[in-house]
């Protein structure tokens, strides 16, 4: 799961000037660490239901995708 | 006594004005259709036009999701014009934050974007049904982050809002387009008060006459616009600004070079069939290589471009290959982006560029104007050092510029952005802040969506149709970059004269950031320099000149010079291409060095090695950047070839002792040094002197907090020093191995979350010494730096600039000495006295850092934006301190330069005799031997580095050329001063 998170789709965040990182899966909860242009994305939750139907092509999973922004200090004000 | 503060709570008179000419906006379309026969098929690109689909294709309705992170999709549609629309224009309507190439019935018909929605069909497409095909490429990042319009739409994932054909009230848009106009001044506090207090009231006079629920009344409206406003000319402006539309297209940055395929061949398009509708309308285009992709790629669209360029309507512009970075690219690099530039643009439209447009460039090398000269470019355009400044404001916009060899170019800063949207408020705040205008002639006013494309857009045109009605503005003209640089500067008396580097107070962090590119660059760009300096020797003696792949790999490499890649002002993914095609230029040029394998180490540099130098070798005892080799004192000729083996030396040499310091005795030096690899003392012993300044502060590293703000990746600023952190000695310097040449010493030192081993070289037989520092980089908003406080008496330090020498002033006393506290050099920075010096010699660094008489060499940042993860990880670079006796020239510290970055490997090569006569030890550096563009000739391009005057002297004539190849003159004794470039041409047939 990390690795299909950080290589496959994380390349794909990457090109948008994003990052994503995997944190933990519990109980269905995928944590998922945001930097970059997704830290401060107002339309996030698109792109975490995006992962969660990644997850599920691919591992046949329903997950929900739990995102933690960790933005760099000049975008938290 | 009570503060109470009034507070107006209905609705002013000027807001209600504001309010409904918003509302215009939605009475703009008469009728729109919606397209509902809609296929998508989403995908990855993978390459240039290559993609990888995601699934198949899919019906598309509005509402749906569309578009995934980094990807493109293909749309396709059907619909049938309505009978009714006939004899109307008709438009395709689609409202999108993406990017998107739109086909009707196979015909290029434009293209729409987060800057515009409308597309006109009638007169390209007027059949009964029409079939769509659309490229659409979304990136979250928009264009330009100042249109606060694109901003709410961006993300990686968009919801599909429509696509519809259409007819638009002709009236409600002219009356919005009015409304745009005269609101823009009203609001602007540029423009005299009376007269806006004036458009205010007339506006809102004007906009009793609409019914906002018929949206009837608007061509009324536009009367009484017309007659009370435009036909009132109580307010007089002043000014004369010219309108040059222009699209900043930036190879790489948010997104991939091989998403500019697409952003070019989108912008072209565009602008293209804006011409069609407006043919007054100019607009200019850069780089030669997005000429190459779009006729590579969009044949079609290519031929129509040229047809566009025969009439004059779109300008190539710029000269170069891309708009390069100006700072770290090396002098034959720049030439080569003018070389490749301009042939390009002479072999596909006649004729070349006489001008250098590089808006976005971050400061420009003081080596500028000659090259530029000397391939043909008059003008040099150039907008940051006005608006982007920091401390002082640069006093021209329009001027002459000097450069280090005396050269002079007719230069143009202008006042104001080069992304702007022609608003009469930006073109009187062009005008205002244009400071020659009694000197410069107009000021340039660039217009049009940029960064990523896009350009002008019909808002943007419709305006400039209107300006002449209001009297209050400037005086406008729509023209071309070449024509306003032609009209206004050429011949123009009056100009004053900038004799010096076009330094940005900005952005002082791309000399650093990115560490590893700019080290494989420095190594290319040598590497290159040898390729063809063995090809054409090959040549000489009857090998095949492998012209189309030198060519081939030279572009790759200028591709990556572009000002947002080697600078390291880009997201991941562009520095994993840049580093790809890095290793590709690498693989491709070593492969051509193969051909010239030999048995004996042959000197490509002009002038006779004589310093130490390590050499690589499989079976070598020691190692150095990664590499198993040996160090010798080496002295081989000039383009020469010499035997060269390990030196057994003998031992004896060197003496260590512990006491409070390290102290290490040699023949040349008694140092000591700290625990940390820094200099306490180090006297020299044939010039009886010490070097460090007492309290020590040499070759000391220094780790800071570098928090620069949104531009990350770009600054550093002058609080830089305020906060150190602490480094700490692991294993303190010690010996760790002898020879007899040369002895190693190695300390480790360690912050919070990196760790450096420091490797100190001292040698038998020299003043050189080697610093290796092999970090593990794992910081976030650092700066690590090495300082070095020589015991030196100087105000001024002196700074390769790759060809010729800068010196620039180290005194604190006015605003733009305190400004220069981080400045860009190439191979070597050297502090000096009227009898020796000390001089800094770097492996691809090229920040310096001044303070009073100390400099320190910038090593590594870690910054966040738009890179993640920039710069972590290994790094292993070398530098090397280079005490000397006289100044940098009499202290061959150039040479000394030349040769600890060109290394010395087995090649078997012949020169002959008369080149090797007339150019080794010439005081020139040959900086590339070549065979030129049309395969008639060997190129020589021999430049003076240090300031000095001479002549160079052939046995037969030779043809002077300029750096386009062309000849200029033909004598076989050649004058040259100070920094000259000269290009010898010699016939092949001659030699």
């Amino acid at each position: 799961m990390k690795e299909f998170i950080e290589k496959t789709l994380g390349a794909r965040l990457q090109g948008d000037g994003g990052w994503v990182e995997f944190e933990k899966m519990e109980d269905g909860n995928l944590t998922l660490i945001f930097r970059g242009e997704c830290s401060k994305c107002l339309i996030l939750n698109r792109c975490c239901d995006w992962i969660g139907q990644k997850v599920k092509e691919k591992f046949d999973m329903d997950v929900t995708v739990v995102p933690v922004r960790k933005k760099p200090y000049f975008w938290d004000k | 006594m009570a503060h109470v503060k009034v507070v107006r709570r209905s609705l002013r008179p000027e807001e209600w004005t504001k309010m409904r000419a918003g509302w215009l906006e939605k009475g703009i379309y008469k009728e729109k259709i919606e397209i509902t026969d809609l296929m998508i098929r989403d995908a990855v690109q993978k390459t240039e036009n290559e993609y990888e689909f995601d699934g198949d294709w899919r019906r598309l309705t509005k509402g749906d999701m569309y578009f995934t992170p980094d990807g493109t999709a293909f749309i396709r549609g059907h619909a049938k014009v309505p009978s009714h629309f006939k004899g109307e224009n008709v438009y395709f309507s689609l409202k999108t934050a993406a990017e998107m190439i739109v086909k009707a019935n196979g015909v290029y018909v434009g293209g729409v974007d987060p800057n515009r929605e409308r597309i006109l069909l009638s007169g390209y497409v007027d059949a009964d049904e029409i079939e769509f095909d659309i490229e659409a490429y979304n990136r979250s990042k928009p264009d330009d982050e100042r249109n606060t319009a694109t901003l709410a739409v961006r993300g990686c994932r968009q919801v599909f809002e429509g696509a519809y054909l259409c007819t638009v009230d002709e009236d409600v848009l002219g009356l919005y387009y009015d409304l745009m106009l005269l609101m823009d001044i009203a609001e602007c506090e540029y423009f005299n008060e009376d007269l806006r207090k004036f458009l205010f009231q007339e506006l809102g006079r004007a906009l009793d006459l609409v019914d906002f629920d018929a949206f009837t009344g608007a061509k009324e409206a536009a009367e009484y616009i017309e007659k009370h406003i435009y036909s009132n000319d109580d307010f007089k402006g002043s000014g004369d600004v010219c309108l040059v539309g222009h699209s900043h297209l930036d190879i790489a940055y948010y997104w991939r070079r091989i998403h500019t395929v697409q952003k070019n061949a989108r912008t072209v398009l565009i602008q293209m069939r804006l011409m069609d509708r407006y043919p007054e309308f100019r607009y200019t285009h850069t780089q030669a290589y997005t000429y190459e992709l779009l006729e590579k790629y969009y044949p079609e669209l290519f031929s129509e471009l040229k047809e566009k360029i025969a009439t004059g309507q779109f300008e190539p512009v710029g000269g170069m290959y891309v708009e390069p970075d100006c700072n770290v690219p090396a002098c034959e690099s720049l030439i080569r982006q003018l070389l490749y530039g301009q042939h390009y643009f002479k072999n596909a439209f006649g004729k070349i560029c006489d001008n250098a447009w590089l808006p976005d460039v971050f400061g420009n090398s003081w080596i500028l104007p000659q090259i530029l000269k000397k391939a043909g470019v008059e003008y040099f355009v150039s907008n940051k050092m006005s608006t982007w400044n920091d401390t002082n404001r640069f006093p021209h916009n329009n001027f002459i510029w000097r450069g280090i060899d005396g050269s002079e170019v007719y230069a143009c800063v202008p006042p104001t952005h080069f992304i702007t949207w022609n608003m009469p408020s930006q073109i009187q705040g062009n005008w205002e802040a244009y400071q020659d205008k009694e000197t410069g002639g107009a000021t340039l006013s660039m217009y049009g969506y940029g960064d990523g494309g896009s350009g002008v857009t019909e808002e943007m045109l419709e305006m400039a149709r209107r300006f002449e009605k209001v009297s209050a503005m400037p005086k406008t003209r729509i023209m071309g970059g070449s024509e306003f640089l032609r009209k206004n500067l050429k011949d123009n008396k009056n100009l004053e004269t900038w004799d010096g580097e076009l330094y940005l107070e900005m952005h002082r962090g791309t000399f650093t950031t990115k560490s590893e590119m700019k080290k494989v660059n420095r190594e290319l760009e040598f590497k290159l320099r040898d390729m063809e300096l063995l090809s054409s020797l090959g040549r000489l003696s009857g090998k095949a000149y492998p012209a189309d792949e030198i060519t081939g790999i030279w572009k790759k490499l200028l591709i990556n010079h572009f000002h947002d890649i080697l600078p390291g002002s880009h997201i991941h993914p562009v520095y994993e291409d840049a580093m790809r095609d890095f290793a590709e230029v690498n693989q491709r040029a070593e492969r051509i060095l193969s051909d010239f394998k030999g048995k004996t180490h042959f000197n490509t540099l002009n002038f006779e090695r004589g310093e130490v130098a390590f050499i690589e070798d499989e079976d070598g005892k020691d190692m150095r950047l990664g590499k198993k080799g040996f160090w010798k004192k080496v002295h081989v000729p000039g383009l020469s070839a010499a035997e060269i083996h390990p030196d057994d030396g003998g031992s004896g040499w060197l003496k260590v002792a512990l006491t409070d310091a390290l102290i290490i005795d040699t023949p040349v030096y008694r140092a000591k040094m700290n625990a940390d690899g820094s200099f306490v003392s180090l006297y020299d012993k044939a010039l009886d002197r010490e070097w460090v300044k007492n309290g020590g502060g040499f070759n000391k590293l220094h780790l800071y907090a570098d928090n620069p703000g949104l531009y990350d990746a770009w600054d550093i600023l002058p609080n830089y020093r305020d906060i150190e952190k602490e480094l700490t000695v692991v294993a303190p310097l010690a010996l760790a191995a002898e020879d007899g040449v040369s002895a190693l010493f190695q300390a480790k030192i360690k912050s919070e979350k990196s760790t450096f081993l420091m490797l100190v070289r001292f040698f038998k037989e020299s003043r050189l010494i080697d610093v290796e520092l092999i970090s593990d980089w794992n910081e976030k908003h650092k700066l690590l730096k090495v300082n070095f406080a020589p015991d030196i008496v100087t105000r001024e330090i002196a700074s390769d600039t790759s060809a010729g020498v800068i010196k620039r002033e180290m005194t604190k006393n006015t605003s733009w000495q305190k400004a220069r506290f981080e400045v860009c050099h190439h191979k070597w920075f050297d502090l000096s006295e009227s009898g020796a010096g000390v001089a800094v010699i770097n492996t691809g660094k090229y920040g310096v850092g001044l303070e009073d008489s100390e400099a320190s060499l910038s090593l590594l940042r870690a910054t966040e934006r738009p890179d993640v993860t920039a710069d972590l990880g290994r790094h292993d670079f070398a530098y090397a301190i280079f005490p000397h006796e006289g100044d940098y020239a009499k202290g061959n510290v150039n040479k000394t330069a030349f040769e600890y970055n060109v290394p010395l490997r087995k090649y078997d090569a012949a020169v002959p005799f008369f080149i090797r006569n007339a150019v080794c030890d010439s005081g020139l550096f040959l900086q590339s031997m070549k065979i030129s563009e049309d395969g008639s000739m060997l190129i020589l391009r021999l430049t003076e580095t240090e300031g000095a005057r001479g002549k160079i002297r052939f046995d037969r004539d030779v043809d002077i050329l300029n750096l386009l190849e062309e000849k200029t003159y033909t004598n076989s004794v050649i004058a040259y001063h100070p920094f000259e470039i000269l290009t010898v041409g010699i016939d092949l047939k001659c030699i």
